[in-house]
């Protein structure tokens, strides 16, 4: 059992790391929100799902078991709301990438609108 | 601004009051035994004053609406259709961020959405925004069809149609069977 | 017992090199971005070093955190789109 949590928890740090590199490398800002998410879903879900067994199976408590898992359905439910605001909002305020996009739909939209 | 109906205040409610009996551990109280009524009167009474103030911004139809057996089967089936999307798509970014070529292809596409109920499309929208790789930007009315504004890091197709076959996969047909 | 402390020592490093970001980051939406990532993996860390110390605390404080780098993102990108 422990095992399986240690191996739940070191995903969930690679897929974190993975994220961090990649909002260290990426070109533009909207790629570099790609990889933010990364570090929200399952950096997040490895180290909650691992910490609520640890909590049930080694520490037999359960409400620090509870509260775990409350802490996990909030972080998946409030944070798409926060990327998709902050994307709309660069977007919105003139935030481009260097290189042109392949294809940009929502800027000749907007442009025609306008 | 819709007006307060009850139904729409009692479930809001309830919602309330659940989440506030996990995050105190009461619930745990409760199955052991310990836990002291006027605790849980005191929380009833709270939850019942802030859904007065809170319930017309959360339900706009049928309150009760999720309860009926089918779909509530139907959403717990979602959540691993859904994890197993997160996977795939977890892994595909991850090893682009560490791949040392970096292979991006960034760039925004528009999507049609074949979603009706309000409450779906958001949900999609949110599905869409949690899976790494795809960000939607807005949503839009364009003669009676909804389209998304969604950015892409990897764009293999730039036709809306085969671009919402390749974004949304299977999540919009078990979206449909929950809200529609 | 001791791995624990050790993937939250994992997650502080991760979160410390996302400074980096948040210092340069060319506009305001990498600096949002990134405050945002380091507040999620510094709750990760709080949250294993509650299961490593035993006590719940530690929990309540990382609930605190993410309510308010939830909150601190919106209102960043309620300012930007000139809405405030």
């Amino acid at each position: 059992m422990r095992i399986a949590i240690d191996i739940l928890i070191a995903c969930s740090v690679f897929f974190a790391f993975a994220g961090v590199v990649g909002m260290l490398r990426m070109p533009d800002s909207f790629c570099r929100m790609q990889s933010s998410t990364n570090i929200a879903t399952f950096g997040v879900l490895g180290v909650i799902i691992g910490g609520f067994l640890y909590a049930l199976t080694v520490l037999h408590d359960t409400s620090m078991a509870v509260k775990i898992a409350v802490l996990g359905v909030f972080y998946i439910v409030t944070n798409p709301i926060a990327g998709h605001a902050i994307a709309k909002a660069a977007y919105r305020h003139g935030v481009r990438p260097e290189k042109d996009m392949t294809i940009d739909k929502y800027g000749e939209d907007l442009e025609q609108n306008d | 601004m819709k007006k307060t109906t009850f139904p729409a205040f009692l479930s809001t409610a309830l919602l309330i009051y659940c989440f506030w009996l996990l995050i105190t551990g009461q619930i745990v109280a409760i199955f052991q035994g310990r836990a002291s009524w006027e605790v849980l009167v005191a929380g009833a009474l709270v939850s019942g004053f802030v859904s007065l103030f809170t319930a017309r911004f959360f339900i706009h139809r049928n309150a009760f609406y999720l309860l009926a057996p089918k779909r509530f089967f139907s959403l717990l089936a979602y959540v691993f259709v859904f994890l197993w999307e997160l996977t795939k798509a977890n892994v595909d970014v991850a090893f682009r961020a560490l791949n040392p070529k970096l292979p991006v292809n960034p760039g925004i596409v528009k999507v049609p959405a074949d979603v009706k109920a309000e409450y779906g499309l958001s949900m999609l929208a949110n599905s869409i925004t949690l899976t790494p790789g795809t960000i939607t930007m807005d949503i839009a009315d364009e003669n009676g069809k909804t389209n998304y504004y969604i950015h892409w890091i990897n764009v293999k197709e730039t036709d809306p149609a085969k671009a919402g076959d390749a974004i949304k996969g299977t999540m919009e047909k078990w979206i449909r069977r929950i809200w529609d | 017992m001791n791995e624990l402390i050790f993937f939250a020592i994992c997650f502080v490093v991760l979160a410390l090199t996302l400074l980096y970001r948040l210092i340069k980051g060319p506009s305001v939406a990498d600096r949002a971005v990134a405050a945002d990532s380091i507040d999620i993996l510094a709750d990760m860390a709080l949250i294993l070093f509650a299961l490593f110390s035993g006590r719940g605390i530690y929990l309540d404080i990382a609930l605190v955190t993410a309510v308010l780098g939830f909150i601190g993102s919106v209102l960043v990108a309620r300012y930007l789109e000139g809405r405030l």
